[in-house]
């Protein structure tokens, strides 16, 4: 390695070596850099091998999959889980009812927390009481709520709804919207807004020309994340849908256990097709979804 | 374009810390109006108030004799230069100057034309289309005023509008700035901590410590004729030179003496002390560069040690030991003592200023 001096690492291993200190370079920098690069290896691995495993399993025989642990197929490889996952199982329904409860729980979301957030910073609304109280609902357990929920929404008439699903997905994930846009609309300098009132504008045009602009990828990071969360939602799905008109894709998923026995190879067909959408969508706001959840971490 | 007229104005915050303290001045329609003073002397709160940022705790705001003190600031009509300039980042120079004009409906050709005479006016053509993060912090405080002008405001409020450029750029600016406001003849309202600011481009004055309105008036009123001891230290630099003294008659004759000296007044300083019948002891103040000296001795003149020399090439700053304290003076540039020699001073007499030992009013002053 250390032959006439011609390797090229890069300028700091150049300056060890002009001082001749490869132990140094070794104990240190070389050991601390194949760590860390080896500790990425297996974190990546630990969340890659599940989804590979279910990908592979998904193009197993059914027989393959019965005597076989194997990480990736042994025998040929099929599509026919793939065809009897949509065949025998409303699959596509269910994907439908799930971004239909999705999307429109997290406009909704979006719609109220957006305001409330502005108001609660800016107007001190429901003074410190209100928003204490907004993330006091977020760490409580939903299965506490459930029993209460069910009542009212059966009260209602919206039980075995989308409409009722996507209320109550809308109200379970209000206090992380809030959490999540506080930061966003704290960053922004108040003079910015009192700029605007002195030059004629009210306080909720001020929001909408003003502040939305500025927040919008926080608004962008806040919705991808409400999405995931009511994609991924299944105890509430579970108590309030019972029907192929209203379940969600967590729910449909299951009903490749009851009806048909243990399908596995269907199951992980299924499971593939309904986390592909969530996977494309997340990758899109990569860059908005990381900044937003990396600011909602600094927060105190 | 209007008046504005403040009417024991309060501002107290959280029923407890008390902002601004019964505030009463006028500032006339199309005059330049500063508001100068220490930071948290209350000038920020009084200009909120008058922006209708902050509600007035007690009195009256009026424009034009009209109260305001109900009225939203969307509906005051008056334009504002922030310290910061507040620009909106996401919009570039044309629609940040344009942003006020929008949410009145106007049509877009008159917009256009109107953002584009504020452009010309303040050199901002070149970088119309430019987004207002890629901007110089002239260019910024240019937009800003832009943005304020544009829709021709009843008041025009400017908040530290140049303290965040540097010096250089805010010397030039003082004078764009004073010359631009002066074309438009619309009413001013500067507020700032810089005494040089102030003295340089306001018509009037009003200077606020602790909350009070310690004095209104135009600069040169203010220099020669401080209201209180606190006017009278804040304005000018290098400040005012205080000591205490104490005022003798002897016969025909008024004396005034501290452990440091014995000056005999002269027939106009004495004129102005008759009739007073305060306490004796009194807080002299003397700015630095009415303050004469002599190597050698002159008449009615005491000698003092010589602390510390300080050449700037045009004059020379003495420090002086008087009573125990620093005495500065200010003198031509050729004159340049030792350090510990022993010089004589006497005092421009006109422009002796005496201050109640407690209150720090001026005894002497001519309203």
């Amino acid at each position: 390695m250390e032959t006439n001096g011609t390797f090229e690492i890069h300028a700091e291993a150049e300056e060890i070596v002009a001082r001749k200190d490869v132990s140094y370079y070794v104990s240190h920098i070389l050991f601390g850099r194949v760590f860390r690069i080896v500790l990425l290896l297996l974190f990546i691995l630990a969340i890659l091998i599940p989804i590979v495993y279910i990908a592979s399993t998904s193009l197993k025989e059914p027989i393959e999959i019965r005597v076989s642990g194997a990480l990736l197929p042994t025998g040929p490889i099929t599509t026919i889980n793939w065809i009897k996952a949509f065949r025998n199982v409303p699959l596509v329904r269910y994907l439908f009812n799930s971004t239909v409860v999705a999307f429109f729980s997290t406009i909704l979301v979006l719609v109220i927390a957006v305001p409330t957030t502005y108001s609660i910073i800016r107007f001190k609304t429901g003074g410190w009481f209100f928003p204490a109280w907004i993330l006091g609902t977020y760490v409580m357990p939903p299965i506490v709520v459930s029993i209460p929920i069910f009542a009212m929404v059966k009260m209602v008439g919206l039980q075995n709804t989308l409409l009722g699903l996507l209320l109550v997905h809308t109200m379970a994930n209000m206090p992380i919207a809030v959490w999540l846009m506080d930061s966003y609309i704290r960053a922004i300098p108040k003079e910015l807004e009192q700029a605007a009132w002195i030059d004629g504008y009210s306080k909720f045009d001020t929001l909408r020309r003003v502040v939305f602009p500025l927040i919008r990828p926080g608004v962008l990071a806040t919705g991808v994340i409400c999405l995931i969360l009511s994609w991924n939602e299944f105890l509430f799905a579970l108590i309030l849908t019972y029907g192929v008109q209203s379940n969600t894709f967590p729910i449909g998923i299951s009903r490749y256990v009851g009806e048909h026995g243990l399908q596995f190879g269907e199951m992980s067909a299924a499971a593939l097709a309904g986390i592909v959408p969530i996977y494309i969508l997340v990758f899109l706001f990569s860059r908005n979804l990381v900044e937003g959840l990396t600011r909602g971490g600094v927060k105190g | 374009m209007a008046s504005v007229e403040l009417r024991n104005v309060w501002k107290i915050y959280g029923g407890k810390v008390q902002a601004v303290i019964d505030a009463c001045w006028k500032c006339n329609d199309g005059e330049f109006f500063s508001i100068l003073g220490p930071s948290g002397c209350g000038k920020s709160s009084t200009l909120r108030m008058i922006a209708g940022l902050e509600e007035i705790t007690r009195g009256e705001i009026l424009f034009d004799d009209r109260v305001v003190n109900k009225m939203p600031p969307s509906e005051r009509n008056v334009a504002m230069v922030f310290e910061n300039w507040a620009l909106y980042p996401n919009l570039n120079v044309y629609e940040n100057i344009a942003f006020p004009l929008r949410v009145r409906n106007l049509p877009e050709a008159e917009i256009d034309r109107k953002v584009k005479w504020a452009a010309e006016f303040l050199g901002l053509e070149p970088v119309l289309k430019t987004g207002v993060k890629h901007l110089s912090g002239g260019e910024m405080q240019r937009v800003s005023i832009g943005r304020a002008i544009v829709r021709e405001p009843a008041v025009l409020i400017m908040d530290e509008p140049i303290s965040h450029l540097d010096a250089g750029l805010r010397a030039r600016m003082r004078d764009e700035l004073k010359k631009q406001v002066a074309e438009l003849g619309v009413t001013t309202l500067y507020i700032t901590h810089d005494q040089v600011e102030s003295m340089a481009m306001a018509d009037r004055i009003a200077i606020m410590n602790l909350g009070r309105i310690q004095q209104v008036g135009t600069p040169l009123d203010i220099y020669y004729n401080p209201a209180n001891e606190f006017v009278g230290g804040f304005i000018g630099e290098p400040p005012m030179n205080f000591t205490l003294c104490e005022l003798v008659q002897e016969g025909e004759n008024y004396f005034i003496t501290s452990p440091s000296f014995r000056l005999q007044l002269d027939d106009i300083c004495k004129a102005r002390f008759l009739g007073y019948r305060g306490n004796p002891k009194l807080k002299l103040g003397v700015r630095p560069e009415d303050v004469l000296v002599s190597l050698t001795p002159m008449p009615n003149s005491f000698g003092l040690r010589v602390d510390f020399v300080e050449p700037q090439g045009d004059r020379t700053i003495i420090s002086l030991q008087m009573n125990g304290d620093i005495f500065l003076a200010q003198v031509l540039g050729d004159l340049r003592p030792e350090v510990n020699q022993t010089v004589y001073v006497t005092f421009d007499q006109r422009h002796m200023h005496f201050f109640d030992v407690e209150t720090g009013v001026n005894v002497l002053y001519m309203s």
